[in-house]
């Protein structure tokens, strides 16, 4: 143990002295040492830097939650004021379930018109009038082709050429005409009016599932339907209007036949009557 | 790493032999050393002024853009409120519908009911009476007293197959409409009752639920559109039987005018 003190003893002072022989080399190593020597951690407590970025951080905390949050602050109060008052007076929940639930009430009453305007009006008793009636009453524009012989069967055919003058069998053939076309008209209008009874009804049940937003779309599309409803409407009043104005035609050529008639037949007596 | 570097270093500076070597080797370990010698602290002037940036980005851009979000939702909220859905107003529409039922309602309603039968002999006052009823379930009363007032169809004996024919087409027809006003003056009275209904709605509604009544409305109208229709197609059925009945006659008409004509002549060739 003795001997190895003895022997660091001795390096110690023989690297002394290489030492002091060579101050240059000595003060290379420890400059060299100087720049690769690991540098002391920073203290938070005493260190001036962490002290800033504390500070620092506070302000940028406190400007957050002055600057950012009251200003979301702000939008979330207008926010809530604005869905308060849509909820409330725009589009309440309860205002739209009570027009919803009525829209169904309604429906209930549209199906007590249909089954009312559906009720069976036939009256006629005999077999040809019964036929004609029925064709009128069918609401089916299929059945159309048959009204024509069915008229006939009631109302009689024009008279042959041989059985009326020309002027009489044009009138007549054009009032049957008119009234065969009135009555074919009645036909595909009772048709078209089920079929509007219909679509009317369909509209109503998409009304009753539908949302504030798509109400007016349902709305736009019963605006359409109504607009055809007009146009048959009045479709079926240009008809009535034909019917009406070949009876006022009758009632001129029936005075007209008339004059003729009893001039052609005064001159008839007068011949008659010069034989004598 | 730093260590081996270190002991690598000292090697080579204790082992130079020559001065020269000596200098070339400090230079290479200085050089080396200032290499990897670990980064300078940065300066505290930067984090200042890092902060600053922050804090100016905050009070500069983001506080601009939530003042400008917060002022356009101002100003929708209050155009809403004052323009769009004005509170004050919804009220008063409502209150509007409110007054007119109670100004309109009952008055229209005791017009419409006012008695309108005329008839002063007890046959046509049954038929008047049933005909203005607004009953389906007694369609077959209004038969009988259509008969009553009208007559039956002649029996087979008594007329002929045409006349009978026209006659029955004519009263069917007549009797026709009578149940089909009937029907409808019924499908009236269910749509006036729709019609208040919406009306009722429509007092108590909000912006958001108008629509749904407003296309009920309209459905409505498309089904009291088709009620006029029916009616028009009926009264189409009714003028042109008369106008037909009319032509009829004429047609019998224009037959017996030239029999008449070939049995004069005939009489006057006799004589």
């Amino acid at each position: 143990m003795k001997n190895l003190w003895n022997r660091t003893k001795r390096s110690i002072r023989l690297a002394l002295g290489w030492a002091w022989g060579h101050k240059t080399r000595v003060a290379a190593l420890v400059l060299v040492l100087a720049l690769i020597v690991p540098r002391p951690v920073e203290s938070q407590f005493f260190d001036p830097c962490c002290a800033i970025l504390a500070a620092g951080l506070s302000t940028i905390s406190s400007t957050l939650s002055s600057v950012i949050g009251g200003g979301l602050d702000s939008i979330l109060s207008i926010e809530q004021t604005i869905s308060n008052f849509e909820q409330t007076v725009v589009w309440p929940q309860n205002l739209i379930s009570q027009a919803q639930a009525l829209v169904g009430t309604l429906q209930s009453t549209y199906t007590q018109i249909q089954g009312v305007i559906n009720t069976p009006v036939n009256s006629a008793t005999l077999p040809a009038t019964q036929q004609l009636e029925k064709n009128l009453l069918s609401a089916d524009s299929g059945q159309i082709g048959q009204t024509g012989a069915d008229y006939v069967g009631v109302y009689g055919s024009v008279p042959a050429d041989n059985a009326a003058p020309a002027a009489v069998r044009n009138q007549v053939d054009m009032t049957d005409a008119a009234a065969q076309a009135a009555m074919k008209r009645a036909i595909e209008i009772d048709q078209l009016a089920d079929l509007e009874i219909d679509a009317a009804n369909q509209i109503n049940q998409s009304v009753q599932t539908a949302a504030p937003g798509s109400a007016p779309i349902i709305e736009a599309q019963a605006d359409a339907w109504l607009v055809r409803a007009n146009a048959y409407t009045q479709a079926a009043t240009a008809d009535l209007m034909r019917v009406r104005a070949v009876a006022l035609a009758n009632n001129g050529e029936d005075i007209k036949s008339g004059s003729s008639n009893t001039a052609a037949l005064g001159q008839q007596l007068m011949n008659l009557l010069k034989r004598q | 790493m730093t260590a081996a570097f270190f002991l690598l270093f000292s090697w080579f500076i204790v082992t130079a032999k020559t001065k020269r070597r000596f200098v070339a080797v400090a230079l290479v370990g200085t050089f080396a050393a200032t290499l990897i010698s670990p980064p300078r602290v940065e300066a505290q002037g930067s984090l200042v002024a890092a902060i600053d940036a922050v804090l100016n980005v905050i009070n500069g851009i983001i506080q601009t853009a939530l003042n400008s979000i917060n002022g356009v939702r101002s100003a929708i909220s209050a155009f809403y409120q004052s323009v769009v859905w004005p509170e004050q107003l919804i009220n008063q529409a409502k209150s509007q519908v409110s007054q007119m039922i109670s100004q309109y309602r009952s008055q229209m309603s005791g017009i419409f009911a006012t008695n309108l039968s005329s008839a002063t002999l007890p046959t046509p006052q049954a038929l008047e009476s049933v005909m203005r009823d607004h009953q389906t379930s007694d369609f077959g009363t209004l038969a009988t007293d259509y008969t009553n007032n009208y007559q039956a169809v002649p029996g087979a004996t008594s007329a002929s197959s045409d006349d009978r024919n026209l006659t029955d087409m004519d009263d069917a027809l007549a009797m026709d409409n009578l149940k089909t006003l009937k029907a409808t003056d019924q499908a009236v009275d269910l749509t006036l009752s729709v019609a208040d209904q919406i009306e009722d709605g429509a007092s108590s509604a909000a912006p958001g639920s108008a629509p749904f009544l407003t296309a009920t409305a309209v459905a409505a109208s498309i089904q009291s559109q088709a009620l006029t229709q029916k009616m028009i197609a009926a009264e189409l059925r009714q003028e042109a039987a008369g106008l037909a009945h009319a032509n009829a006659l004429r047609k019998r008409q224009a037959t017996f005018t030239g029999q008449l004509g070939t049995e004069i002549q005939n009489l006057l060739k006799h004589n």
